[in-house]
């Protein structure tokens, strides 16, 4: 009995892996972009809406205690705690290229990108894929490679987009890069995405060393993001003077784990 | 009646985890629900069941994930395929051998993943931290499969779904 049963399993088993493979291969082409941003962002208003139950279960919570009024205060006070961070940033940076810097830093108001507001509505399905699942999509005039923000600095940028929701590729993946360069040196380098934290890599310049408590900001070199968008604080450096380049790490000033709304800049094309 | 429940759970259990379950974090790592139902599938219901949940599971959390539909489909299809070795030969009552075969199915899920992810051009994390995700991951899969198990087969047992692992 079990005998036969083992094959059949294990028939169905390669049935089944072939027929993903085949789906897999299928649903990468270019002519079904369309149809899977459509299927992506079809599950988007359900995540929406268990987003919005779990905050109605955290104000429900209340009653037992005083937890969602500290979270709610938590909240405030983490909000704060960034836009003193980017304040400080601001600051920091205004030592270095005053004008121009601080001009970059509020690219809202001083460079007038147009941007689009979305609610994270989810997050990858595993811990391997650092992304978030957003609201707007390509009936917000969202597209793919545009750059995503928050209050506090850089979050990433939009890999896929459906009609309406997008998946958003935070710089802590793996294969996101960012050209900075830091407040306090003017030290030019590259931010490596990562889970743990986030590395960048700093071109030797005679005469200058990274030092910990300088903020990496976008430089703009590459094209890839617009200058002066604040990624973290270098808050630990490898120096050698044998080696061509220095490795830090940055504290992201983002945390995609607590993040709810999203910024995204709609009127930068990344070249 | 069977259909439309277990794609209630799945459902389920894919929008729990890509919302609530992504903010519980441990070691980086969060609790894979969906592979927890498609195991607790596979134990209760028969590999064949398992493996087809395993699909619709998988491209619930491919619609979540950046590129291709189809990795976490293959990937929970290879978790299936193990758990349904277990389950013809081991104990099916006992509660230790569920959790373990919920950290094999991690593992190899996770192996399946990274490497359809790397073939199709995706970002896949380093090897270093792979391994230290995944780890956290089967353990956290393996402290929440008992109670799952239990809960699923009160469920199926009510609806009269029992079935021996085939």
């Amino acid at each position: 009995m079990e005998s036969t049963a083992r094959p059949r399993s294990t028939g169905r088993f390669l049935v089944l892996a072939a027929a993903m493979l085949a789906l897999a291969a299928l649903s990468q082409q270019s002519w079904a972009a369309g149809f899977r941003g459509t299927a992506k962002s079809a599950l988007a208003p359900l995540e929406a809406q268990m987003m919005s139950l779990a905050a109605a279960a955290e104000h429900a919570t209340a009653i037992f205690g005083d937890i969602a009024s500290l979270r709610d205060q938590n909240q405030r006070l983490t909000a704060q705690n960034q836009d003193l961070k980017r304040q400080l940033a601001e600051l920091n940076a205004a030592a270095y290229d005053n004008n121009e810097l601080r001009n970059a830093l509020d690219f809202q108001r001083s460079f007038g990108h147009r941007t689009v507001v979305a609610q994270v509505v989810g997050r990858g399905p595993d811990a391997f894929s650092h992304t978030l699942q957003i609201d707007r999509g390509s009936d917000d005039g969202l597209q793919a490679g545009m750059v995503v923000v928050s209050g506090a600095g850089l979050i990433g940028r939009v890999r896929e987009t459906g009609p309406h929701g997008a998946i958003v590729q935070t710089l802590a993946d793996p294969q996101s890069r960012a050209n900075v360069f830091l407040s306090g040196s003017g030290l030019q380098g590259t931010v490596i995405g990562g889970p743990g934290a986030l590395q960048v890599q700093i071109q030797h310049h005679v005469g200058s060393v990274p030092t910990k408590g300088e903020w990496a900001i976008t430089s703009g070199v590459g094209g890839g993001y617009p200058r002066g968008l604040v990624v973290g604080m270098v808050v630990n450096v490898t120096h050698s003077d044998a080696a061509t380049v220095d490795s830090a790490l940055v504290d992201w000033v983002n945390d995609p784990a607590t993040l709810s709304l999203v910024i995204v800049v709609t009127d930068f094309t990344p070249s | 009646m069977r259909v439309a429940g277990g794609l209630l759970l799945m459902v389920a259990a894919a929008l729990i985890q890509v919302t609530w379950a992504a903010q519980l974090e441990i070691a980086g790592a969060f609790a894979n629900l969906v592979l927890i139902a498609v195991v607790g599938l596979t134990w209760t219901q028969g590999v064949p069941a398992g493996l087809l949940w395993a699909c619709a599971g998988g491209i619930l959390l491919d619609l979540n994930a950046p590129g291709p539909l189809g990795p976490h489909a293959l990937a929970l299809l290879a978790g299936a395929y193990a758990t349904g070795f277990w389950a013809r030969n081991l104990d099916r009552d006992s509660p230790f051998h569920p959790a373990a075969a919920v950290v094999v199915s991690t593992i190899l899920y996770s192996l399946v993943l990274i490497g359809a992810d790397d073939a199709l051009g995706l970002p896949v994390p380093p090897l270093r931290t792979a391994a230290q995700l995944t780890i956290a991951a089967s353990l956290y899969n393996a402290a929440l499969m008992p109670p799952a198990l239990m809960a699923l087969r009160r469920v199926t047992g009510g609806l009269h779904w029992e079935q021996t692992a085939a």
